[in-house]
């Protein structure tokens, strides 16, 4: 069987490969069988039965559903007999009795438009013309492919049942749908979500949500993977409904960095009107999250700057490109080279951020140059000097197979979300999680171990954990002697680790490290997922090594479904490191350089404006600081925060126009394409570079098009060596490039990793001294909590209580008790949260409070801004007050 | 040294001897769910109160029914010289008046009993004795033997009338493929519908060396019309408990679950005593009666959903999911409940297990027919005069059931129609009735024997009528999962309608059959292939009445929807 099973489809000789179905195997041979509700990568399910096929073996002849049959050898499989066509016209026929069908079963299906007069009076509401699905909807397919006659003699009953279109992003219309629970089970068996249920039974079941009517307290996450596999017009995203694409090309979303691959939908006026997850992915596999699957229409927004401006007597005017590049010349060449900055746009291409560091340094000569995301510097700068990259050492679907995973202050599931779909599809079948957070996140949910210390701990209680594996001798002994260079090293410091004082410093139980540490070292594979929300870099570099430590003690280097997985922020942030965009050690980093504009040590700047928002926590303070320039160039998609205090602004291809290559976190190299050529003068972030290089005289910005500037990035960056736009058509390729088993690093037996030597006092230091910390939490749902949805206008939101947690302690030093109205307020006074206090904080000196995602799903459906991912809050940590709420305010979810 | 088990078997015969052979009387009230239904809690108390105030020597029980519904609430009263008399359709008033005769004066009030057993063999005046009865007569109880005789929740009482001695046996002196071989040899085939091998379906799991392998017992038992699954629970559940640990042993699996529908609250109740009482005499657990083998049991609830006895859908609906049908392959010996190995059979086809390995496969060979040995548990119902619970040996003629057994028709003259084996399968008209019941018999005859139970419809029965409440059940209950099945018996379920209302064409029995045929090869699990079932024996035996029916005539002795059927609204929106 290990070679699979040799057997007939039509007379033509076939080989199923092991665990294949016959409808598998018929479908890599490209033979047509109709189904309905098998879907690629899902579980059979085996309830359509459009898919029967007559199989003949061993003298008997039967008729099986070909989705749910594996092959026997040498049977012989008639899929289209007249008996099995028979049958399946019968099974169509019953199909069509719940749903509209008077255009399905008409042979002018392909000849009519919306405006058409029906000579068969088939109701408008039934028509397929008017079906937001009519270019792309599988069940015609099927029903074509059966030859159904003009009418049926069975009954035909409209469900008649109201459409639900007031939650965020996407449509449910269950009048067309067929209960095939495609979405159902996507829900469940690939994104562990199970927001969708099937409601009822016999005739009358149907698709709905687990509790209730709105997707919003459902534990959604509008990712959208129920509309990509529905096969009717059930489920639409509500954007461009009706559009009909003329084209699909392959792209990468460039929202974070799992680097998602999708499928454009481009319409005939070279709109991008749907991105769907591609199955063929590498790096997400067919999934794809809220921002990926509707975050993309801003390319076609009409809002988007055209055309350069100028700033003239205070106002921002037209101008041509040849004005604004006269105009920059002399403002950017006018200053001293450490007095200009250039800032790279989180989302810009590897072509980009090439361009714009050889600018900063042949022209500016500057070495101020950073990615405006590169705030989690000492994540990945820690990583390179520990493993080598700052990136993840394994692939990210290697997670599914993981039998224990470590999850450090990160929030995969919102900020990298399809990493999170791996890890919970490790979890569901039986893997061990230990998170560490003083957030409450989706994750935390599901976890074995929630270790909810004292902010700044972590590092001290990741070494903890080492320690006390070290304690129960659970450390993989043989790569410690074989692979570890300075095991001794570390073992000795660790011996000076206290657990009872870890347990104390960290406010976590010892029993509690003891257990986390056996789970994660008691399993043959374990991963390590690596945030580092809220923690300054020093913590985080301690975390690093703390985290390198452990998983090189337990051996979880260099073997699948284990190793280290960083969770950084911005979509091309690695390439931009890897290409030399980011500040060197004479260079200002990000922050560095909002200080010096601040400051007035640098006086003008150009900022490279995709995907930056004064939104990103790590970014507010910027368009403060922006204002004291002298000079400032900003290449932007939008008018903005950013732009308003640009002397030049110029108008910035998007992801969608141009032609170039990101690598994502897993050092994956992949290809965005042209899906709609730009429309007015807008130019890409290298093209821009270039020509700003150019008028000031730099030498070498001449480039025929993106893959010359990829040509010559191969040439000058070891890791890229060898790599073209022609090697990556076929998909992303992972560097180490040409090396065998590059896809996980330390795969080499003979390679060696090098521990650290910690100090317990220097990680004791990390822990927070504010007085108390806010730890804000978001969570998909808590069915432990009632919510009430409400529907004050055309949409449903969420209306539930807000509760904070608090230590007894803190609130009595507030003077508070519990069952208060209370408000959590920033230093600056910035009211962070307002609810009802309660006393369920773990730690003195910890605030949190935990919201449902699908608040946040509204906040973003209902902004304004076209370009909404970049204004996804994230969760992050701060220093706090607290005092009574004033009287009057209401206790809904408040923030101001 | 005696063993743990002849231990356990002393204290029993102490308990039983306490009972039959000292100087008490013993009052037994038949109990069970029917019984409760006719008042039999009414009279037990009744009892209670009687020996209480008339200070009698005497203990009152309440025991297992003995299947003979019509006679319910019964009681009867052993005296401590060995004579049983049985009263029957007692009411709660009469007690103490049938107490202070019997027990107090020692004459029993013949005229309200109905029967005796025992004694000193001069009998009771003109009152039939108990095993002379014809609807007693005819049976041969192996699985339901301790009918009417102990307390369902007394294992003592099981214990000392020969329980868990095969069990014994089995553990000591048999190895698991011995039993196998004893099950396989005996022809013991599955009582819940399908008929096939209990031993050959056994050894498919045996075999598997997996570390955690399950065998279940079904009793979803939702047909209309069966209640023997439901019955044995009730008034004598350590016979399955004992039947599927032996099951366990001999296919070496670890884990038994006995699945019960809720809602059959005594089953259920009798069931978790049942276990509870097992494990405490060590019967369950570890290393049972001392030995290598350890087996644990538990009871296992399912909504109210017919399509959870389907045996993957009773997997899904044990792991806590909505019960539909998984598709097969895998079968359940390579993946079934939490993917492991696993068994699943009736709960009669258990509950023959212990008289078997106790009698040796020979003996059970010997009775019923060739083809299908052993007996049938059959629930008659309806129109019948004799209604009840009654094994018969396989072979018998539907006829002689009915007749002989059952009394006949009541409330009318003829026995027109019989619904057979559950919704899911056939209707049988009289010249079916000499078919002898027997699984292969049956279903050449175009029915089966499915679950055994029988309801009788006499000639004011109408068959559309019968069909639609049938179909409409069959409509209600289909999980919804494959397409075939969800809208077929909706659509099955409409033409009917239209036949009822007399607004039927003739096309439509043409569409019936379409839909119909559909359904048979394209579900996916039993409830839609069968699902056709009632209407092609319908058509078969009935075939004239639905076809006048269709030509707008109504059927003579009809009416067309008399209100008794479920009414279409609660299968639309």
């Amino acid at each position: 069987m290990a070679d699979g099973t040799t057997f007939k489809i039509d007379g033509r000789e076939v080989v199923a490969k092991p665990g294949q179905t016959i409808l598998q195997a018929a479908m890599d041979e490209e033979i047509y069988i109709p189904y309905l509700c098998y879907y690629p990568k899902m579980k059979p399910q085996g309830s359509c039965r459009a898919c029967m096929v007559e199989v003949e073996a061993n003298g008997r002849k039967m008729t099986v559903a070909s989705c749910t049959t594996p092959p026997m050898p040498d049977a012989d499989v008639t899929t289209n007999s007249e008996e099995v066509q028979g049958l399946r016209r019968n099974v169509v026929e019953l199909l069509m009795s719940e749903h509209p069908h008077g255009c399905l079963t008409c042979h002018r299906i392909e000849l009519c438009g919306p405006q058409d007069i029906c000579q068969r009076h088939v109701t408008v509401t039934d028509r397929c013309t008017i079906c937001p699905k009519n270019e792309r909807c599988e069940l015609k397919d099927t029903v074509r492919s059966v030859e159904l006659d003009l009418r049926t003699p069975l009954n035909y009953h409209r469900r008649d049942l109201p459409i639900h279109v007031d939650d965020p992003f996407y449509d449910r219309d269950y009048n067309l749908c067929i209960v095939c629970s495609r979405c159902v089970r996507v829900c469940d068996e690939v994104r562990f979500d199970t927001a969708l249920t099937l409601t009822s039974r016999s005739g009358v079941a149907l698709v709905g949500t687990s509790h209730g009517t709105s997707l919003l307290e459902s534990g959604c996450e509008f990712c959208g993977a129920c509309v990509d596999v529905c096969p009717t017009g059930s489920l639409t995203e509500r954007n461009y409904k009706w559009e009909k694409a003329v084209s699909e090309v392959t792209t990468v979303c460039t929202n974070c960095p799992v680097g998602c691959q999708m499928i454009a939908e481009v319409n005939k006026f070279g709109k991008v009107v749907r991105f769907k997850a591609d199955l063929a992915g590498a790096a997400n596999n067919g999934q794809a999250c809220m921002a990926g699957k509707f975050g993309y229409e801003y390319t076609n927004d009409s809002l988007r700057l055209k055309r350069p401006y100028v700033r003239e007597d205070g106002i921002l005017k037209k101008a041509t490109w040849a004005e604004a590049l006269d105009k920059i010349s002399a403002g950017l060449g006018n200053h001293a080279a450490d007095e200009v900055a250039v800032i790279t746009s989180p989302r810009g291409s590897n072509e980009d951020h090439y361009v714009a560091a050889k600018f900063a340094k042949t022209v500016l000569k500057t070495p101020n140059i950073d990615s405006a995301l590169n705030a989690d510097n000492a994540l990945l700068s820690r990583l390179e000097t520990r493993i080598g990259t700052g990136a993840a050492s394994n692939p990210i679907w290697d997670l599914e197979g993981a039998k224990s995973l470590l999850v450090v202050t990160g929030n995969p599931t919102e900020e990298q979300n399809v990493l999170a779909v791996p890890a919970k599809k490790a979890v569901r079948e039986g893997a061990k999680l230990v998170v560490i957070d003083s957030r409450e996140t989706e994750l935390t949910r599901y976890a074995n171990e929630w270790l909810r210390p004292r902010p700044g701990s972590e590092a001290l209680l990741i070494a903890g954990i080492s320690r006390a594996i070290l304690d129960e001798a659970l450390e993989d002994q043989d790569f410690v002697s074989s692979r570890i260079e300075n095991a001794e090293e570390l073992k000795q410091a660790l011996w000076k680790f206290d657990l009872a004082k870890v347990s104390r410093d960290a406010g976590i139980d010892e029993e509690q490290i003891r257990r986390a540490a056996r789970v994660f070292a008691e399993s043959d594979a374990g991963a390590i997922i690596l945030g580092n929300d809220g923690l300054t870099d020093s913590t985080t570099e301690r975390v690093v090594d703390a985290s390198v430590d452990l998983a090189a003690i337990t051996g979880n280097l260099g073997k699948p479904s284990s190793g280290i997985f960083p969770l950084y922020q911005g979509a091309n942030t690695l390439g931009a490191r890897n290409v030399g965009a980011v500040a060197g050690d004479k260079g200002r980093d990000i922050q560095g350089m909002i200080s010096a504009m601040s400051s007035g040590d640098v006086k003008a700047a150009l900022i490279m404006a995709d995907g930056v928002s004064g939104f990103t926590p790590s970014l507010r303070s910027l368009p403060a600081a922006l204002e004291r320039l002298d000079f400032l160039v900003v290449s932007a998609a939008f008018d903005s925060e950013i732009t308003h205090h640009a002397d030049v602004v110029l108008p910035a291809a998007t992801y969608a126009e141009q032609n170039s290559t990101v690598t994502n976190l897993e050092r994956r190299v992949q290809l965005l394409r042209v899906t709609a050529e730009p429309r007015h003068e807008e130019r890409t972030g290298w093209e821009t570079v270039a020509s700003i290089a150019n008028a000031m005289g730099g030498d070498g910005f001449v480039y025929s098009s993106a893959s010359t500037v990829f040509d010559e990035i191969a040439e000058n960056v070891a890791v890229y060596a060898g790599l073209t736009y022609e090697l990556l058509q076929s998909g992303g390729i992972q560097y180490p490039v040409f090396t065998p088993n590059s896809e996980i690093l330390f795969s080499d037996s003979d390679s060696k990793i090098s521990v650290s030597n910690p100090d317990y006092d220097e990680l004791a230091g990390s822990i927070t001294s504010d007085k108390l910390t806010f730890a804000p939490g978001r969570v998909l749902n808590q069915p432990e909590r009632d919510v009430v949805v409400r529907k004050p206008a055309e949409m449903n939101y969420v209306d539930r209580e807000q509760l904070i947690q608090i230590h007894p302690d803190d609130a009595k030093s507030a003077g508070l008790n519990e069952g208060d109205m209370i408000q959590v307020k920033s230093d600056n006074g910035h009211v962070l949260a307002r609810g009802k206090a309660v006393f369920e904080s773990p730690q003195v000196g910890l605030v949190g409070s935990t919201t449902l995602f699908g608040e946040l799903a509204t906040e973003m459906h209902e902004l304004e801004s076209a370009d909404w991912t970049p204004h996804m809050p994230g969760l992050g940590l701060s220093s706090a007050t607290l005092e009574a709420a004033p009287v009057g305010q209401g206790t809904g979810a408040a923030a101001d | 040294m005696p063993t743990q088990f002849e231990e356990l078997q002393a204290r029993a015969n102490k308990r039983w001897a306490e009972l039959t052979e000292g100087d008490s009387a013993w009052i037994r009230v038949g109990g069970g769910t029917s019984g409760q239904a006719a008042g039999t809690d009414a009279v037990f108390d009744a009892a209670k109160s009687a020996v209480e105030s008339t200070g009698v020597n005497a203990n009152v029980s309440m025991v297992s029914a003995m299947g003979l519904m019509y006679l319910e609430p019964q009681l009867d009263i052993l005296m401590p010289n060995g004579s049983r008399v049985f009263y029957g359709n007692v009411e709660s008033h009469e007690v103490a008046d049938i107490v202070e005769h019997h027990v107090q004066n020692g004459e029993p009030l013949t005229e309200r009993a109905f029967a005796y057993s025992g004694g000193d063999g001069s009998g009771f005046g003109n009152l039939p004795e108990l095993k002379s009865m014809p609807t007693v007569a005819l049976q041969q109880r192996i699985a339901t033997r301790n009918f009417g005789d102990t307390d369902p929740h007394d294992l003592l009482q099981y214990v000392a009338n020969g329980g868990y001695t095969a069990l014994n046996r089995a553990l000591t002196e048999m190895t698991p493929e011995e039993i196998v071989d004893e099950v396989k040899a005996a022809g013991l085939r599955g009582r819940g519908g399908a008929a096939f091998p209990a031993g050959v379906k056994w050894s498919f799991l045996a075999p598997s060396k997996a570390p955690v392998k399950y065998v279940l017992c079904n009793c979803e038992e939702g047909d209309p019309g069966a209640f023997n699954d439901k019955g044995i629970i009730e008034n004598d559940p350590h016979t399955l408990i004992e039947g599927l640990i032996i099951n366990g042993y001999a296919t070496r699996s670890t884990h038994g679950y006995v699945f019960i529908r809720t809602g059959h609250e005594l089953p259920i109740e009798a069931a978790r005593k049942a276990i509870a009482d097992a494990y405490e005499a060590g019967l369950l657990g570890k290393n049972i009666l001392g030995t290598d083998f350890s087996f644990e049991m538990e009871v296992s609830l399912t909504g109210d959903s017919y399509v959870a006895g389907e045996e993957t859908a009773l997997m899904e609906a044990i792991e806590g999911k909505r019960s539909t049908p998984r598709f097969k392959p895998p079968f359940p010996a390579a993946a079934g409940l939490w993917q492991k190995p696993t068994n699943i059979n009736n709960v009669k086809t258990i509950s023959y297990v212990p008289e078997i390995v106790r009698n040796g496969s020979e003996w059970f060979k010997g009775i019923g027919t060739e083809t299908t040995s052993g007996t049938a548990i059959v629930c008659l119902s309806g129109h019948i005069t004799y209604p009840g619970m009654y094994e018969v040996p396989m072979g018998m003629t539907i006829r002689e059931v009915l007749e002989k057994v059952g009394g006949g028709v009541s409330e009318g003259e003829r026995i027109k129609v019989l619904q057979a084996g559950g919704p899911l399968n056939g209707l049988l008209g009289e010249e079916a009735f000499d078919t002898m019941i027997d699984f292969d018999a049956m279903s050449a005859a175009g029915a089966s024997i499915g679950s055994g139970g029988i309801i009788v419809g006499n000639e004011t029965v109408n068959v559309v009528d019968l069909l639609r409440s049938l179909i409409a059940f069959n409509q209600f209950e289909s999980c919804g999962k494959c397409f075939p099945c969800r809208l077929g018996n909706t659509h099955m379920l409409e033409i009917l309608d239209r036949m009822c209302q007399n607004k039927a064409k003739s096309a439509d029995l043409a569409l019936l059959e379409r839909v119909g045929t559909s359904m048979k090869a394209g579900s996916l699990c039993g409830h839609g292939q069968l699902g056709f079932n009632p209407i092609a024996s319908a058509l078969k035996y009935f075939g004239d009445e639905i076809k006048s029916c269709l030509a707008g005539e109504i059927a003579p002795g009809g009416v067309y929807g008399d209100g008794t059927m479920i009414l279409p609204t609660r299968t639309r929106p």
